[in-house]
């Protein structure tokens, strides 16, 4: 008879676990209170794992670059570009973007880039931190 | 007789099993916490708090109790009552912590068997009083379960009983009986031999008796949803999973009972208040370490079986195993090979 | 236990199934007489979406027709379309998508791994190899920028390189698979729970796998030499050395269970690791894409007039995507087969004699993957309709007949 996985659990059992104990390593009872908690600087969150370099995280808007030639528009697949035609510039909707990049390719000026930012989640798909412009 | 003296026995009774009943549960789901922590480990992963079954008990005690639209109410939710009274009834024959069992010199080996049914059987019923085809399909392989293990597991038992027959001719079945003297004592290292297999099979009958990997069946989340739980919510599943707790508790104290009873004040010779304090300690470490031999190692080992695999398991090498390890322990007491260990 | 049948309904939603299919089941006792399944629960129109926007915003849709298959839908979208708009894809880039494609099939096999240790209630398993495949979900976030959505190509090359500086780590993962590779074949092939719940259980004959058209490592587990890779090579696979993988390699003839089928994708984990380390040693220089501007390719493919098929080989089998182009903005058609298309029926002849215990592992031995399949689904006047066989003949004909006119 053979049971192949129990050296292998037996060794696991004294080392450490592989999880990444991100953000905390129980969950709280409430996550609100933690997120508060962690803003005002009471707890410390476990870091996620770093991202590597060139990794496609929100996207950031170089306002001032922008021509507003609206070429990013057309490859966007999920229409998370909105032109605003009275300042000629654009808003974009995080919670639409598939963090594709293809807009930051195609526009002329070099406007768009992606950051290293991922921890996007809220309750409100319209809220500031999800809208650049 | 007297009134006063019936009276006093009565509330000693009560007293005794509301005590039984809390340690039970308690030890049952603080071991299921223990449990969880250690497969995590295993497995690479942090798992949760060991205090998480209390938290889970308290959420399901607080949550809505569903009862399915095709069910059989009254039996549907009795179920779950007869499941967790029999389990705490089976720990009131039994000798924990140290202690003589509440109910000594009542009941014995065999009663300890058929009330160990009795959980599974509630659980049958309930499943097919929920009305669902996974529940009944879950209800029919815990029967077929049941009659699997009950073959080693009777003859194992029959062979510790026999044998202590031998020794003292009165009460063999009774667990007091066992409790105060251990069954290694009795043979000779044939015997020992026959005692280790018998050992090894009740461990085995362990994760059967209360549907744990890979003889969870009856459960099996990933085929058919829960089995036998799949329509309990609420108080009722609460219930349930208390009983699956206790009888944990009730398979530890059993094998325990069986093939360590020693108490480590007698060995250590600590007398005075100290004493069950240290029994209740060790006790506690015995049963832990009994549990997690039969369950929390055998559970993260293995792959779950199908139901004839399950009773090909159970009544082809573990029935062998017992059966040898009663030849051996019959051939032990034949005194022409009997070779004396001075226990 | 009585002779009587009963039926039992497993899905859409059930534990066993990771995406939504309805199975019914006759059953009697433990053993399946009967079996039908139903799909379309999660039909998702992107056939239409994408012949609403232009080929470059269709790419990342089309890598998400399938999360697990996202370099197959794309490659594929990409061949179907350089076909139909006669652009040449340079060599490097070639080499590059090879490379991805391969580190998806590793992604995609581990993952698989895990999901069929979980049905057979293997817990353990599950856990070790999806802390194994981390490691190639690490490689995959260095390279292309994210962990699943890997947005690497374009209509005529791919959009990131793949240098030198990066063949350390990828070096690195590659070697952590192959010292992987032995105790993964240890767990899978020589446990003794997991050879009882998979040996002789959900059998597709050769006969059954070729007569139903089945894909994939389904179909090579069976004996049927079949890889896109190989019979129509694609990408750099033409300069490679690879093989068909079939069981017979490890246990002398292919018998077309659960077992076998395991056995392949882990051969085949191997041999993408090898691949890899082909392009790698291989790699030539040279363009990343022929058109550099996004802007420029797009006007190119505005003007181009064509129809093209891409073919590519899916962790899963066989990918098939056909584009048509008249010279708009958007292709005129956008036609999508994914490999689990061909895979279900195969489910019939393999679930068919075994016992309800069998159901999930068997059901997902074939690696399904419903949302990919799910393609047309009429719904008129809230009726549903399933389109059969004679009914879409009948459809065609008329239409043949209209566009003669
Ligand atoms: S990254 Fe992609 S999805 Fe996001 S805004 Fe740019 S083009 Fe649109
Ligand atoms: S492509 Fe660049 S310059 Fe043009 S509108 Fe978009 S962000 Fe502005």
């Amino acid at each position: 008879m053979r049971f192949s996985m129990i050296p292998e659990l037996l060794k696991q059992l004294f080392k450490r676990p592989f999880t990444n104990l991100f953000p905390a390593k129980y969950a709280p009872s409430s996550p609100n209170k933690f997120m508060e908690a962690v803003k005002k600087g009471e707890v410390r969150i476990n870091p996620p794992v770093e991202t590597p370099p060139g990794f496609r995280g929100k996207i950031t808007y170089d306002r001032d670059k922008c021509i507003g030639c609206q070429l990013c528009i057309k490859v966007c697949p999920t229409n998370a570009i909105e032109f605003i035609p009275e300042k000629k510039k654009i808003r974009i909707y995080v919670n639409r973007c598939t963090f594709c990049a293809q807009c930051n390719e195609i526009c002329p000026v070099n406007a768009l880039s992606m950051s290293n930012e991922f921890l996007l989640a809220t309750t409100d798909r319209f809220s500031k931190e999800l809208i650049v412009e | 007789m007297s009134l006063v003296e019936t009276m006093e026995i009565v509330l000693w009774a009560i007293l005794g099993t509301i005590g039984v009943a809390v340690f039970g549960i308690f030890v049952g789901l603080l071991y299921k916490g223990i449990d969880r922590k250690l497969v995590a480990h295993m497995q690479a992963r942090y798992g949760p708090p060991i205090r998480q079954p209390f938290w889970d008990m308290v959420k399901l005690f607080v949550k809505e109790t569903v009862v399915p639209e095709h069910a059989t109410p009254w039996l549907f939710n009795l179920a779950p009552i007869i499941a967790l009274a029999a389990s705490i009834a089976t720990l009131l024959y039994l000798p924990i912590g140290g202690f003589q069992p509440i109910l000594s010199g009542e009941g014995d080996l065999i009663l300890v068997l058929y009330l160990l049914i009795i959980p599974s059987l509630a659980m049958v019923i309930g499943g097919f009083a929920s009305g669902s085809p996974y529940a009944t399909v879950g209800a029919q392989r815990e029967m077929v379960l049941m009659m699997s293990y009950e073959f080693p597991l009777a003859i194992t038992i029959i062979t510790i009983a026999w044998q202590l027959k031998n020794t003292f001719a009165d009460h063999p079945f009774s667990l007091a009986t066992i409790f105060s003297q251990p069954v290694w004592g009795t043979v000779g290292i044939v015997g020992l031999l026959g005692f280790i297999l018998l050992l090894l099979v009740l461990l085995l009958v362990t994760p059967g008796e209360i549907s744990k990997m890979p003889f969870d069946a009856p459960e099996a989340e990933t085929e058919i949803a829960g089995g036998l739980l799949v329509e309990y919510s609420g108080r009722n599943l609460g219930l349930f999973y208390l009983a699956d707790a206790v009888k944990t508790v009730v398979m530890g104290s059993l094998i325990v009972a069986i093939f360590f009873p020693y108490n480590l004040s007698t060995i250590l010779g600590i007398g005075g208040i100290m004493a069950p304090v240290v029994d209740v300690v060790f006790y506690f470490i015995k049963l832990l370490l009994v549990i997690l031999f039969a369950v929390s190692l055998v559970r993260v080992a293995v792959a779950r079986l199908k139901i004839d695999q399950i009773v090909y398991t159970y009544w082809i090498p573990l029935t062998l195993m017992s059966l040898i390890g009663l030849l051996l322990i019959m051939f032990d007491s034949t005194s022409l090979f009997h070779i004396s260990l001075g226990w | 236990m009585s002779k009587m049948s009963y039926s039992i309904p497993i899905g859409p939603i059930h534990p066993a199934l990771k995406e939504p299919v309805m199975f019914e089941f006759e059953i009697e006792g433990e053993r399946i007489v009967g079996v039908d399944f139903k799909v379309g629960h999660v039909h998702r129109g992107i056939e239409w979406i994408g012949t609403q926007k232009n080929p470059l915003q269709i790419l990342p849709i089309a890598e998400r027709i399938c999360g697990i298959c996202n370099i197959s839908h794309p490659i594929a979208f990409c061949m179907a379309t350089e076909e139909a708009a006669g652009i040449e894809v340079p060599e490097r880039a070639q080499y590059i998508r090879t490379i991805t494609a391969e580190l998806e099939r590793i992604h995609s096999h581990m993952l698989w791994a895990g999901v069929a240790a979980h049905e057979i209630g293997f817990d353990s398993v599950l856990y070790l190899t999806w802390r194994v495949r981390e490691k190639v979900l690490d490689l995959i976030e260095y390279l292309t920028g994210n962990r699943i959505t890997k947005a690497m190509f374009t209509v005529g090359g791919v959009r990131r390189d793949i240098t030198e500086e990066q063949y350390p780590k990828i070096r690195e993962a590659l070697n952590y698979y192959k010292e992987m590779f032995n105790k993964l074949k240890h767990v899978f092939l020589d446990d003794k729970t997991v050879r009882m719940r998979s040996r002789n259980c959900g059998v597709l004959t050769k006969k059954e796998a070729l007569e139903l058209c089945a894909v994939g490592p389904t179909a090579r587990a069976s004996g049927v030499k079949k890889d896109v890779r190989v019979d129509h090579a694609y990408a750099a696979y033409g300069d490679l050395d690879i093989k068909t993988v079939t069981p017979d390699a490890v246990t002398g003839e292919a018998k077309g269970d659960v077992y076998d089928r395991i056995i392949v994708r882990l051969l085949e984990v191997a041999q993408s690791v090898d691949i890899i380390e082909q392009c790698i040693d291989n790699m030539p220089s040279g363009d990343l894409v022929t058109e550099p501007k996004p802007a420029k390719l797009l006007a190119l493919l505005r003007k181009a007039v064509g129809e093209g098929v891409g073919r590519a080989e899916a962790p899963r089998g066989e990918v098939i995507h056909y584009v048509k182009l008249t010279g708009e903005e958007h292709p005129y058609t956008w036609k999508v087969r994914a490999p689990t298309y061909n895979n279900l029926m195969p489910w019939i002849p393999m679930l068919m004699g075994e016992q309800i215990a069998d159901i999930p592992i068997v059901a997902a031995s074939t690696d399904p993957c419903m949302s990919c399949t799910n393609r047309v689904t009429v719904v008129k006047k809230g009726r549903v309709d399933i389109l059969d066989h004679e009914h879409l003949h009948k459809l065609s004909v008329e239409k043949t007949r209209r566009l003669m006119q």
